[in-house]
C-alpha cells in the first residue's frame, strides 16, 4: 500500500526524518513543529483507506463520510479533505508512475535498443567496408544468376528454332524426292529405248536411293533390274558412255581448250572399245567420273566442238553432276561413308544395297540438338 | 598456238629454283607430277611475284589451313623465292605465320599444295595485268588441269582440300579465258534446266544444302541473328510485314515462325506475319513457281504452328530492279526488309539489283534492315585481278578448311557441297571480280553502303550474341564470332572472316525495342 504513495510519502509516514512526534491521546500523532501538523501514520492511513474503501472509494467518499466512519477525534474536515484529495492523486501518479515506468522502461528499452541498435549500427558501420563487398559480391552473383537464365533461354529457344527450321527442310526435301520419283516414273518407261529417257531415268536414280531412305513405298529394285549402271545393256553402256564422258573434266562453262589442244578423237563416234580404259577394267559407266581422275589423260578430252554437244540433254555438267550425284546424293546414308563404295567390281548393284548403311556425321555436338527435332524418320542421320 | 603435250615438259623456265627438296610423289598423286619437279615456270617468278609480294603471307595461310593438324613448316625453295622479293608497302592481308625452312613429311603435300597456288597466282596474272598474255594462261592452266584434274573435286580420289579447290579454281579461270563470260555462264544450274529434270537438279541442290546446313554454321548464322534481330523489332506490333530479297525455299522463315508462334503461348499474342517474297522474271518461270511454292509451304507451315500468317510476292522488273510500289503495304505494320546475300547456296544477285532493292528501303523506311553478306578481304583498291583473285583464293581456302572441320570423314559429301554451290560461285564471283577489275566497278560492302546512305545501326542485342555463340559452339571450334560495330556481327573461320550479319534501320523509324 505504501507503494501507492509518491515516494514523498513514505517518507513522510516515517518518522525517522522528522523532528519529534508526540502521540495525542486520539492516537493521532502531531509533529512538535511550531505548526502542529497532523501526521498521517501507517495506522491512520489503513483506517483512512478503510473508511475510504467501505465508502466506495476516495471517489464517493467525502471528507464528512469520512470522518464519520473513522470516528477519529480531533480528526478535522481540512485533514480528511486534504488527504483524500492526496489519496485521490495518490492513485493516480500511481498509474502515472506505472505508466511511467513501462514508458520509461519502454523508454528505457527502446533507448538501450536505440543504444543497442546504434551500437550494432555502429558495429554495421564499422563492418560496412567489409559487408559492401558482399553486398557487391551478392549483386554480382544476382547478375550471373541473371544472364544464366537469359542464356538458358536462349538455348532453349535456339534449339527449338534449328529444330523448326529442320522440320521445314524435311518437309521440303520430301516433297522434292517425291516428286522427282513420280517424275522418274515416267521417265524410267522409256529407258530402254530413248536416250533422252535414259538420262531422265538416271536422273531419277539418285532419288530413288533417297526415297528408300524416306521409307518411299517406291520399289527399288525395278531400277536395279533396268540396270542402267550395271554391266547391262550395251546400248545404254554406249550411250552413257557418251554422256559421260563429254561434259568430263569441264563444269558448266568449262570449256575444253579448243585450239588445237583436243588431240583425243571426237567422242561422237566412240565405242566401247576406247571407253573402257579410261574406267579401269569394269564397263561400269556408275563408276566412270570418279575413276578417271587416276588415268586420264588431255588428249581423252573430246574436242570442244563435240564436247559441246549439241544435245543439251548432256551438256555442261549435268550429266555428270547427276551420276555424281547419283553416287553422292543417294541415300544420304552413303554420303557418310569413308569408302567409296563404287570402285568395288560390282558397281552400283553394291551401291543400292549397301544403301542402309548409316555413319554419324561426325559434328556430335549438334546431333543432340538436331536430332531431337529433324527429320527423324526412323533413322538416325540428320537428313531423315 | 598449238602445243604439242608432250613437249611441255621440255619447256625451259628461268628464274626458278628447282632446288626442292620434296621426295618422290605419293601413289595418288598424277604420274606425271614426277615431271613437274624439273619444270620451272615459264615466266619470271620473280618478276611476277614481285608486285604481289604480299601473297606470300595470304599463300601461307592458305597453305597452312589446309595443314592445320601439322605444323607449317615451309619448304626451303618457297623461302628462296621469298627471299628474292622484296618487301613492299602493301599490308599484309593475313597474319604472318613463321617459316621455318625445315620440311617435314606434310612438306611434299604442301609443296604441291604451294605450288598450285603459285600456278594459280600465275595463270590469275596472266589473264590480266602486265603479263597478261592468253597463251600463257593456256599453258599455266593445262598444267593446273594435270595436276588438279576436275574429277577430283569428287574427292573420292582422296584429293586434299588443297587440289579441290584448285581445281574449281583452276576451271573458274579456265572459263575467264574462253571468254565465256562469267558470271552467266556459270550460272550454275538455272539455266540448264529445261533441258533436264528441274526436279532432280533441284533435289541435288537440296540436299547439297541441306549436307551445307550441317557441316558449318554459315547459313543458320545468318538467318538466326537476323530472325532475333526481326523478333525483337516486331514483337510488339500488331502486324509486321518482312520483304525478303532472295527467299529460296523460304528456310529463314521457319525458324522465324517458330519463335512467333512460341512468343505468342507465352505473351500477348504476337503481330500478324505478313511476308513478301520477290520474284525475278529474269532467270525464267522457275522463279515464280518457286516462289509460289515457298509461300504455299510456309502458309502451311505458319498454319501448322498456329501462327496468323499471310504470303505475298512482287515481281521483280525483267532487269531485277526492284520497285517499292509493287508493294503491298498496310498502315501501321512494322515494316521489315531482310536481305540475304552472298550465302553459300544463294545465287549471284547483280549489284544493280541488290542497290534497288536497298534503295528502295530507304524511300519506305522501314524498321528494320537485316544483312547478310560474305565478306571481302581488305585488298587495296588498287590491288587489280590478282589481288582479288588471291583473296578470293584464301576465301575460298578458308570455307573450305571449315567444312573439312566440320565433316572430316565424309569427303564425298563435302565434295558434293563443293561442287553444287562452291564451284559455280568460284567461277561466278571470279568472273566479276575479271569484269570489274577491267572496268574498276565499285566494290565496297553493303554495310557500307547502307551505312553511306543513311541507314542506322541497330544494336544487337545481348540475347542476339548469346544465341550467335551458341551457335558456333555447335561446330568445331576454329570458327569465330567478331563484333565490328554494335550492329554487326562476322563469322570468321580461323583468321579469316567469311560472313557478316548486320542490323540497320532508316534514322526515322527506329524505336525502342525490346527484347523478347
Amino acid at each position: 500500500m505504501e507503494r501507492m504513495f509518491p515516494p514523498k510519502k513514505p517518507s513522510t509516514m516515517n518518522s525517522h526524518d522528522r523532528p519529534m512526534c508526540v502521540q495525542g491521546d486520539s492516537g493521532l500523532v502531531l509533529t512538535t513543529d511550531p505548526k502542529p501538523r497532523l501526521r498521517w501514520t501507517v495506522e491512520l492511513h489503513e483506517r483512512f483507506v478503510d473508511a475510504v474503501t467501505q465508502l466506495g472509494g476516495p471517489d464517493k467518499a467525502t471528507p464528512k463520510t469520512i470522518m464519520r466512519v473513522m470516528g477519529v477525534k480531533g480528526l478535522t474536515l481540512y485533514h480528511l479533505k486534504s488527504h483524500l484529495q492526496k489519496f485521490r492523486l495518490g492513485k493516480q501518479p500511481h498509474k502515472e508512475f506505472n505508466d511511467h515506468s513501462i514508458k520509461d522502461g519502454m523508454r528505457a528499452s527502446a533507448i538501450e535498443l536505440q543504444r543497442n541498435t546504434a551500437s550494432s549500427s555502429a558495429m554495421i558501420g564499422r563492418n560496412m567496408n567489409d559487408n559492401s563487398h558482399m553486398v557487391d559480391a551478392i549483386r554480382m552473383q544476382i547478375e550471373v544468376q541473371r544472364r544464366l537464365h537469359e542464356q538458358l533461354e536462349v538455348q532453349k529457344h535456339l534449339q527449338l528454332r534449328i529444330e523448326a527450321q529442320g522440320k521445314y527442310m524435311q518437309s521440303i526435301l520430301e516433297k522434292a524426292y517425291q516428286t522427282l520419283a513420280t517424275e522418274n516414273m515416267g521417265a524410267v518407261a522409256a529407258a530402254a529405248t530413248n536416250m533422252k529417257g535414259i538420262g531422265g531415268g538416271a536422273h531419277g536414280i539418285p532419288d530413288m536411293g533417297v526415297m528408300k531412305d524416306y521409307g518411299s513405298p517406291l520399289n527399288f529394285t525395278s531400277f536395279q533390274d533396268l540396270d542402267i549402271y550395271g554391266g547391262g545393256g550395251g546400248n545404254d553402256q554406249i550411250d552413257l558412255h557418251q554422256n559421260l564422258e563429254k561434259p568430263t573434266l569441264d563444269g558448266s562453262g568449262f570449256l575444253p581448250i579448243n585450239e588445237g589442244l583436243c588431240l583425243g578423237g571426237s567422242n561422237n563416234n566412240s565405242n566401247n572399245k576406247k571407253r573402257p580404259n579410261p574406267y579401269g577394267s569394269g564397263n561400269n559407266t556408275g563408276k566412270s567420273p570418279l575413276i578417271w581422275s587416276d588415268d586420264l589423260r588431255l588428249q581423252d578430252l573430246g574436242t570442244a566442238s563435240s564436247c559441246l554437244g549439241d544435245d543439251p540433254l548432256f551438256k555442261g555438267e549435268q550429266i555428270q553432276m547427276d551420276h555424281r550425284g547419283t553416287h553422292e546424293i543417294d541415300p544420304m546414308a552413303e554420303i557418310y561413308d569413308t569408302k567409296p563404295v563404287l570402285q568395288g567390281a560390282d558397281g552400283d548393284n553394291k551401291k543400292f544395297d549397301a544403301s542402309m548403311k548409316l555413319e554419324r556425321p561426325s559434328p556430335r555436338r549438334m546431333s543432340p540438338m538436331i536430332s531431337t527435332g529433324t527429320m527423324a524418320q526412323g533413322r538416325s542421320s540428320p537428313f531423315g | 598456238m598449238e602445243i604439242d603435250m608432250l613437249d611441255i615438259h621440255n619447256l625451259e623456265f628461268s628464274g626458278y629454283s628447282t632446288t626442292t627438296t620434296t621426295t618422290t610423289p605419293s601413289s595418288d598423286e598424277n604420274p606425271a607430277y614426277t615431271n613437274w619437279t624439273h619444270w620451272s615456270p615459264l615466266v619470271n617468278w620473280e618478276a611476277i611475284a614481285a608486285p604481289h609480294d604480299d601473297f606470300h603471307h595470304l599463300i601461307d595461310s592458305i597453305i597452312d589451313h589446309h595443314h592445320a593438324t601439322t605444323p607449317l613448316h615451309l619448304t626451303p625453295d618457297h623461302d628462296d623465292e621469298d627471299d628474292t622479293t622484296t618487301a613492299n608497302t602493301a599490308d599484309d592481308e593475313s597474319p604472318p605465320l613463321p617459316t621455318t625452312p625445315t620440311p617435314t613429311i606434310a612438306g611434299e603435300d604442301e609443296t604441291k599444295g604451294l605450288r598450285l597456288v603459285h600456278l594459280l597466282m600465275a595463270a590469275a596474272e596472266s589473264l590480266t595485268g602486265a603479263t597478261k598474255s592468253r597463251d600463257l594462261a593456256r599453258v599455266i592452266l593445262l598444267r593446273l588441269k594435270e595436276l588438279v584434274p576436275f574429277s577430283s573435286t569428287s574427292s573420292s580420289t582422296g584429293a586434299t582440300n588443297m587440289e579441290r579447290l584448285a581445281a574449281h579454281f583452276t576451271q573458274a579461270l579456265q572459263g575467264l579465258l574462253d571468254g565465256a563470260g562469267g558470271g552467266g555462264a556459270h550460272n550454275n544450274h538455272s539455266n540448264n534446266n529445261k533441258q533436264y529434270s528441274y526436279w532432280s537438279h533441284q533435289t541435288e541442290t537440296l540436299t547439297a544444302f541441306q549436307l551445307l546446313q550441317d557441316m558449318s554454321p554459315y547459313v543458320k548464322f545468318a538467318h538466326f541473328t537476323a530472325n532475333q534481330a526481326i523478333l525483337e523489332a516486331i514483337a510488339h506490333h500488331r502486324r509486321a510485314h518482312i520483304v525478303d530479297f532472295d527467299i529460296m525455299e523460304g528456310i529463314q522463315w521457319a525458324s522465324l515462325l517458330q519463335a512467333l508462334a512460341s512468343y505468342n503461348k507465352t505473351a500477348s499474342p504476337g503481330p500478324h506475319l505478313r511476308i513478301t517474297a520477290l520474284s525475278r522474271t529474269g532467270s525464267g518461270r522457275r522463279s515464280i513457281a518457286t516462289v509460289q511454292e515457298t509461300g504455299r509451304r510456309l502458309t502451311a507451315f505458319a498454319a501448322s504452328l498456329g501462327q496468323p500468317f499471310s504470303f505475298h510476292h512482287c515481281r521483280m522488273d525483267s532487269d531485277e530492279t526492284f520497285r517499292p510500289n509493287g508493294l503491298k503495304l498496310v498502315r501501321g505494320e512494322a515494316l521489315v526488309f531482310n536481305c540475304m546475300l552472298n550465302l553459300p547456296h544463294l545465287p549471284y544477285r547483280a549489284r544493280d539489283s541488290v542497290a534497288s532493292f536497298l534503295n528502295g528501303a530507304k524511300d519506305l523506311s522501314p524498321v528494320l534492315v537485316t544483312m547478310a553478306e560474305e565478306d571481302i578481304g581488305p585488298v587495296g583498291v588498287d590491288a587489280g585481278f590478282v589481288g582479288r583473285f588471291m583473296d578470293s583464293l584464301h576465301h575460298y581456302s578458308a570455307f573450305y578448311d571449315s567444312l573439312e572441320a566440320g565433316f572430316p570423314m565424309e569427303g564425298r559429301a563435302r565434295a558434293l557441297v563443293e561442287r553444287v554451290f562452291l564451284g559455280p560461285r568460284i567461277a561466278a564471283s571470279l568472273g566479276r571480280i575479271y569484269r570489274t577489275s577491267e572496268g574498276k566497278e565499285e566494290r565496297g560492302s553493303w554495310r557500307e553502303w547502307l551505312c553511306g546512305m543513311g541507314f542506322k545501326g541497330v544494336p544487337l542485342s545481348s540475347a542476339n550474341q548469346s544465341q550467335a555463340k551458341l551457335l558456333i559452339n555447335l561446330f568445331k571450334d576454329g570458327y569465330k564470332l567478331e563484333q565490328l560495330g554494335s550492329n554487326q556481327l562476322v563469322l570468321s573461320w580461323e583468321s579469316r572472316r567469311l560472313f557478316s550479319t548486320s542490323i540497320w534501320s532508316s534514322s526515322s523509324s527506329y524505336s525502342q525495342i525490346e527484347p523478347l
